[in-house]
């Protein structure tokens, strides 16, 4: 199983396999957390130089998340923004040469069902029995419909994302492949590599990754929201 | 945990479940807990703050800018009323002065006046006071020329009715003159 684009086993905990999925997010998460800590670390009421730049990224998100959720659940603004954040920065680290960690089936499918169990936990806390009604109308006959479409919530969310991330990593691990080929071929000197990806990975890595890490957190807002209201 | 060379780095299915799943779970939460204590928790808490600071300032402001409007009306309003005040006080002041000074202009006149009718009086009296010792005077010298020329003294009596008659009929006027 050495062939193909499967995430790596870097090690084991008592049989479990610790992938470079989850190294990479280790990696992401202390660097998430360290820059947070330090960007927070002496607040001042009248703010300059990053504290602004922090100021305005959680503006954005709490405004963000106000905006599509209401002023209600404006309490789910973290959880949105490390959303946007993690996943972020996960779907970019492509660009540092590393896998990213959403080009993993198991940590999409695993953000996936956390926006699943928020969405019925959260849609059963604010509307109570009326809510698992809901799934029985207009008639009864179309509850399994309505599980059927409830359940692929998650799967759509989950694959959404792995798909994108996971074929932009593909085609640039096939691009890189085809240009090493090229090149020595033409003159023995691999110079085919240096320029020509740049432009996919502008569309793959951060285009793509960016506006999927934004829809993720978008529709993890609105399904939430539209099962609270 | 163990590491060995021939499982690391071997590549796992591209759609395969695995512990991973769990993993990303928990650093998921992990990731968010600190998050929301480190980042969102303070920085939100720092802007609302900053936010009612700056409402209550604007609004505090507001009610100076109120109440300075209206001790400027208030003081516009004194210094009108002094103002006034002290015109009035001048016009009394000058409406005295001017009552005061032609009472004191009538009065000079009136002294005046009196003066004058008291001199004339005086004048009047002085006159008739003469008139009457020259009446006297002429009255004796008359009677010392008559009673040398007849040689004889007259009753005085009859002499001073004869001489009075005469100046009588000689008239006032002749003597005033």
């Amino acid at each position: 199983m050495n062939e193909g684009f499967g995430p790596q086993k870097v090690f084991e905990i008592f049989g479990m396999p610790i992938t470079n999925t989850v190294t990479v997010t280790w990696f992401i998460m202390a660097i998430i957390i360290g820059v947070s800590y330090l960007a927070t670390k002496n607040l001042k009421k009248r703010a300059s130089g990053a504290q602004i730049v922090t100021e305005l990224i959680v503006t954005a998100i709490n405004d963000l998340t106000e905006q599509t959720m209401g002023k209600k659940l404006k309490a789910f603004s973290p959880y949105i923004g490390t959303l946007l954040i993690f996943l972020g920065i996960a779907n970019i680290a492509g660009l540092f040469g590393v896998r990213p960690p959403t080009a993993d089936v198991n940590t999409t499918i695993s953000l996936a069902i956390v926006t699943f169990v928020m969405i019925h936990f959260f849609g059963m806390k604010y509307n109570g029995l009326s809510y698992l009604k809901g799934f029985a109308e207009p008639f009864v006959l179309l509850l399994p419909l309505n599980i059927m479409g409830e359940l692929a919530t998650p799967i759509s969310l989950g694959f959404r994302l792995f798909g994108n991330i996971v074929g932009g990593m593909i085609i640039m691990n096939l691009l890189y492949g085809a240009l090493a080929n090229f090149t020595p071929a033409l003159i023995g000197i691999p110079f085919l590599q240096a320029g020509i990806p740049v432009a996919f990975h502008i569309y793959f890595d951060l285009f793509s990754g960016v506006l999927q890490s934004f829809i993720f957190a978008m529709l993890t807002m609105v399904f939430i929201s539209i099962a609270v209201d | 945990m163990s590491f060995d060379l021939i499982t690391a780095n071997l590549r796992l299915g591209l759609v395969e479940f695995n512990a991973t799943f769990f993993f990303q779970i928990f650093n998921t939460f992990v990731l968010y807990l600190f998050l929301r204590k480190l980042l969102f928790k303070p920085v939100t808490e720092l802007i609302e703050n900053r936010e009612m600071e700056i409402a209550s300032d604007i609004d505090s402001a507001i009610k100076k800018n109120e109440e300075a409007e209206e001790l400027k009306n208030e003081y516009n309003q004194k210094i009108k009323d002094i103002e006034n005040e002290g015109k009035k006080i001048i016009k009394e002041a000058k409406l005295i002065a001017e009552t005061e000074a032609s009472k004191i202009i009538e009065k000079v006149r009136e002294d005046e006046k009196e003066i004058r009718v008291k001199n004339q009086m005086e004048l009047e009296r002085e006159k008739v006071k003469a008139i009457n010792e020259l009446k006297d005077e002429i009255s004796n010298l008359t009677i010392m020329a008559a009673s040398k020329v007849i040689g004889k003294n007259l009753k005085l009596e009859d002499h001073i009715a004869l001489i009075d008659q005469f100046i009588d009929e000689v008239g006032d006027t002749k003597w005033q003159n």
